[in-house]
């Protein structure tokens, strides 16, 4: 041994201590998701969970965890467990153990003293004091020690009930505004579980360069899993709440359903669920969305068809043909001011250019190419960014095969930016299919439409023996659409009769059925995306 | 520079005196004393002479360039090249990196006009015919002057597209949807030809049985191989290749030798490459540019790698810089 600063080459066996760190991450991670739950109310926070109200047993978790945290610092500094730790816990892990316990001290000191100035002198205490155990202590303590006496604190708060679920501090603002436990609760605690989740895996790794990489490792985790899980919390949400009114008199068994036919033979389909396949009547037993899950489905075809060629053509061209310069700067910033255009704006310009050159009414024409404009843009950036990331060598290759530009751009060039544009397609639609204001000034006619009032785009053709030879009345009559006819659910609550018991719940099946369609838009895409490009790669 | 006795008689195209001179000559130019100064690279500072640059060769020649000059905005890559390449045979492009190989290469298929910066002056004609005039046809002049580019670069589609791509385009053979309706389809001679161009490449062996397969899933042997067999495919008369087998392991590599001598015997092949060995080995004749774009050797391979006039030529080859 060189010296007592040399870092072993093997870690030697630390299976125990790991464990004992282990477990203190896994209850903050524990901690962590049940404060989700808490937040997005799916634990109720007056409630208990197997005889203990929640509030005292999140304080519970919360000393425990501290407790392991602390416990274990103070045993690595004392050398009962093997860990490389750096002469202090670094600046970043002070500050924030600084703001934190400033803002604990000084809450504790206005809690206990009242309205008067003690706080600030508190708070500066409680605060400098974290901040020297951060830098002038060994990492060991200096980053646990400030942690989990958060937890712990904070804990014992909920434990003593001093603050318990019906807790509220009035803000004294004109406003009426008050921090409420079921806010502040889960938040803290979040809090709380991170800091000292962040501790915990610090010393899982043994301090030092390794310990602060499972630190990161743990921050970036959760945020990762924070955002997912907020993603299928709102799909959950939104199914949980719509399902009810979107399964309303659905029933399965042989030839219940709507008949459709196959080959020219009549079949009955063996489920019916009347939300998506009725419009609005008075007969009706069921109110249903069909209309304005056909418009919206039209809608996005209209607005992809008119703009996929155009977007695709442009970006060809500027990527291709146009001297890179002033024209193409020009497009791209002209294209990036469009994409964060508001989609009122284009509804207005809808509105005021589209709507009277069509039929002089709003009508679903209107409508697409409004959606088209606002598609555009991004077609036209992505398909950019995909075509100048197809390599020269292609275009090389196929040029000294004496092949002319034109047709390798169609045959090379355009193929090996297919799956770079349709990202853009997805993207777009997404954007697209859930706009409410444009086609609420171009495109919708009333909110409850019956179901033979639904566009029928394809039935609509007919042929004149006059130009232009084929007409379409459906493509120039107002119809309606899934945000639409949300957006008006909601703003005018009731309208839709005796026939539905349930407003609320119609509204939620609305939104799930919107919900849906898109996601069923935005798989379609993804599918479209994998079938190019396995064209491109071998597999 | 007084060196004049030896290289007038290693001029002759003869191989026997050649290889005479060979023999001796490997002290021989050194030890002549020619008064020259060095360069800070490295290099000699000597007075390119015309004849080291005379090859007489029987038969016919492919190309003839004459004062090729070629600038990439002010940069002067290539400097006043002219040289006779001789059909059916491999001619070997060497030189130190940067000395505008590529450059002469693309200027024979009319690369060049690709590159914006470029611009070219003089004559380059294919058999006796000037392809810097107006009114040339580029489709044509590729057609017949195919290209092998030094990294390979199959196109991302299946290997029977890959080859049936060029006389696709050029309408040679037609699978398209409206001649499988009409009952026109050439999908047999499609067939029969991307078995031919992978015969002729060598590859036929290794790819019959997944034709359907991307090419981009071959390794890189194989993917320039495939890009041979493509460049074959539009039937051209002459093959450029820029370095093919930079990017290859020793045996891919010499599977692209052996495949240039067969090739050889119907195409004229002209071949870049900064491999010496292999120049020597695979080149009837090779061509030696130095730093500022010059010409300055081109004879017999023999003679240029056994036996060279230019004493820098001589460096280069010895490895003296480069
Ligand atoms: N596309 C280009 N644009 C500008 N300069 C170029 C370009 N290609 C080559 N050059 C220049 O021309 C000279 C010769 O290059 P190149 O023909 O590629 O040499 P080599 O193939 O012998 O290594 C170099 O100085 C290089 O910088
Ligand atoms: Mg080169």
């Amino acid at each position: 041994m060189a010296g007592a600063a040399e870092t072993a080459l093997v870690r030697e066996d630390t299976t125990g201590t790991e464990a004992v760190a282990g477990v203190a991450i896994a209850l903050a991670v524990l901690l962590f998701a049940f404060d989700v739950g808490v937040l997005f109310d799916v634990v109720s926070i007056d409630g208990t969970i197997a005889g203990i109200p929640t509030v005292a047993l999140l304080g519970g978790l919360l000393v425990l965890l501290g407790g392991a945290v602390v416990s274990f610092g103070v045993g690595s500094f004392l050398g009962y467990v093997e860990t490389e730790p750096s002469p202090d816990a670094g600046l970043v892990a002070a500050a924030v153990f600084t703001l934190v316990w400033f803002g604990l001290g000084g809450a504790a000191a206005q809690a206990v003293a009242g309205g008067s100035l003690l706080w600030l002198p508190a708070a500066a205490a409680t605060g400098g004091l974290a901040f020297a155990v951060a830098v002038l202590t060994r990492e060991d303590l200096g980053s646990t020690l400030p942690a989990g006496a958060v937890a712990i604190v904070v804990g014992v708060v909920y434990l003593t009930g001093t603050i318990g679920p019906a807790w509220a501090w009035n803000l004294g603002f004109e406003q009426q505004a008050s921090i409420t436990a079921p806010f502040l609760v889960p938040v803290a605690t979040a809090g709380c579980a991170l800091l000292a989740g962040w501790a915990a895996a610090k010393a899982y790794g043994g301090f030092g360069a390794r310990g602060r990489r499972m630190g990161a490792y743990l921050l970036v985790y959760t945020n990762a899993g924070a955002i997912i899980s907020v993603l299928f919390v709102l799909i959950a949400f939104t199914a949980f709440r719509g399902i009810p009114g979107l399964l309303n008199g659905a029933a399965v068994g042989p030839g219940v359903g709507p008949s459709v036919s196959v080959l020219g033979v009549g079949v009955a389909l063996p489920v019916s669920v009347p939300f998506v396949t009725n419009g609005v009547g008075l007969l009706n037993d069921f109110q249903g969305v069909f209309p304005a899950i056909v418009g919206t489905i039209w809608l996005v075809v209209g607005a992809v068809a008119f703009a996929v060629p155009l977007g695709v053509g442009a970006a060809v061209f500027l990527t291709e043909y146009a001297e890179r310069g002033r024209l193409t700067q020009a497009v791209e910033v002209a294209t990036n001011g469009l994409w964060s255009t508001p989609s009122i704006v284009f509804g207005l310009f809808g509105f005021t250019f589209l709507v009277p050159r069509f039929a002089g009414n709003k009508s679903l024409l209107s409508g697409m190419l409004t959606l088209g404009f606002m598609l555009l843009p991004l077609v036209l950036i992505t398909s950019r960014e995909a075509l100048l990331s197809v390599p020269d060598e292609y275009r090389d290759a196929s040029a000294a095969l004496g092949v002319t530009k034109w047709q390798t751009i169609r045959s090379v060039v355009v193929p090996a930016a297919l799956p770079g544009v349709v990202t853009g397609v997805i993207l777009g639609v997404g954007r697209i299919a859930g706009e409410t204001a444009p086609i609420l000034l171009t495109m919708t006619g009333g909110t409850f439409v019956s179901r033979d009032r639904a566009a029928d785009v394809i039935g609509g053709f007919a042929f004149t023996a006059q130009p232009p030879f084929v007409t379409n009345p459906e493509l120039l009559q107002a119809t309606t659409a899934l945000p639409f006819q949300l957006y008006a659910l909601i703003t005018a609550g009731v309208g839709l009769g005796d026939n539905v018991s349930n407003p609320t719940e119609f509204q939620w099946a609305t939104a799930f059925v919107l919900l849906l369609v898109v996601l069923s838009f935005y798989a379609i895409g993804i599918g479209t995306r994998y079938y190019f490009r396995r064209q491109l790669r071998h597999e | 520079m007084s060196d004049i006795t030896q290289t007038t008689e290693a001029d002759s195209a003869d191989t026997t005196e050649t290889a005479d001179a060979a023999s001796t000559g490997v002290d021989g130019p050194s030890a002549t004393g020619r008064s020259s100064t060095e360069t800070t690279a490295g290099e000699t500072d000597e007075h390119v002479r015309e004849e080291w640059r005379e090859y007489a060769f029987e038969g016919d020649a492919k190309f003839a360039v004459e004062d090729l000059d070629v600038y990439y905005g002010d940069d002067h890559a290539l400097n006043g090249v002219s040289i006779e390449i001789p059909e059916r045979s491999v001619t070997a492009l060497i030189g130190p990196s940067g000395c505008g190989k590529s450059t002469f290469l693309r200027c024979l298929n009319r690369m060049n006009d690709r590159i914006k910066s470029a611009r070219v002056d003089g004559s380059v004609r294919i058999d006796g015919e000037e392809i810097y005039q107006d009114g040339v046809n580029l489709v044509e002049l590729r057609k017949r002057v195919g290209m092998v580019f030094q990294s390979p670069n199959p196109f991302p589609k299946s290997i029977r597209e890959n080859i049936a791509y060029g006389p696709e385009k050029h309408g040679d053979i037609d699978t398209g949807l409206l001649a499988r309706l009409l009952n026109r389809s050439d999908a047999d001679e499609r067939d029969r030809l991307v078995e031919r161009c992978l015969r002729d490449a060598a590859l036929w062996e290794e790819v019959s049985d997944r034709l359907d397969d991307n090419a981009l899933g071959l390794s890189g042997g194989q993917q320039q191989r495939l890009c041979i067999a493509r460049c074959l495919s539009v039937d051209p008369e002459v093959i450029l290749m820029d370095e093919p087998a930079s990017a290859l392991d020793p045996i891919a590599t010499a599977k692209i030798e052996d495949l240039i001598d067969d090739l050889a015997e119907e195409y004229t092949v002209v071949i870049v490459t900064h491999n010496m060995q292999q120049a020597a080995r695979i080149s009837d004749q090779t061509a030696v540019f130095l730093t500022g774009g010059e010409l300055v050797e081109y004879g017999e391979t023999d003679q240029v790698f056994e036996n060279p006039h230019s004493e820098r030529v001589e460096d280069y080859i010895t490895g003296k810089f480069g």
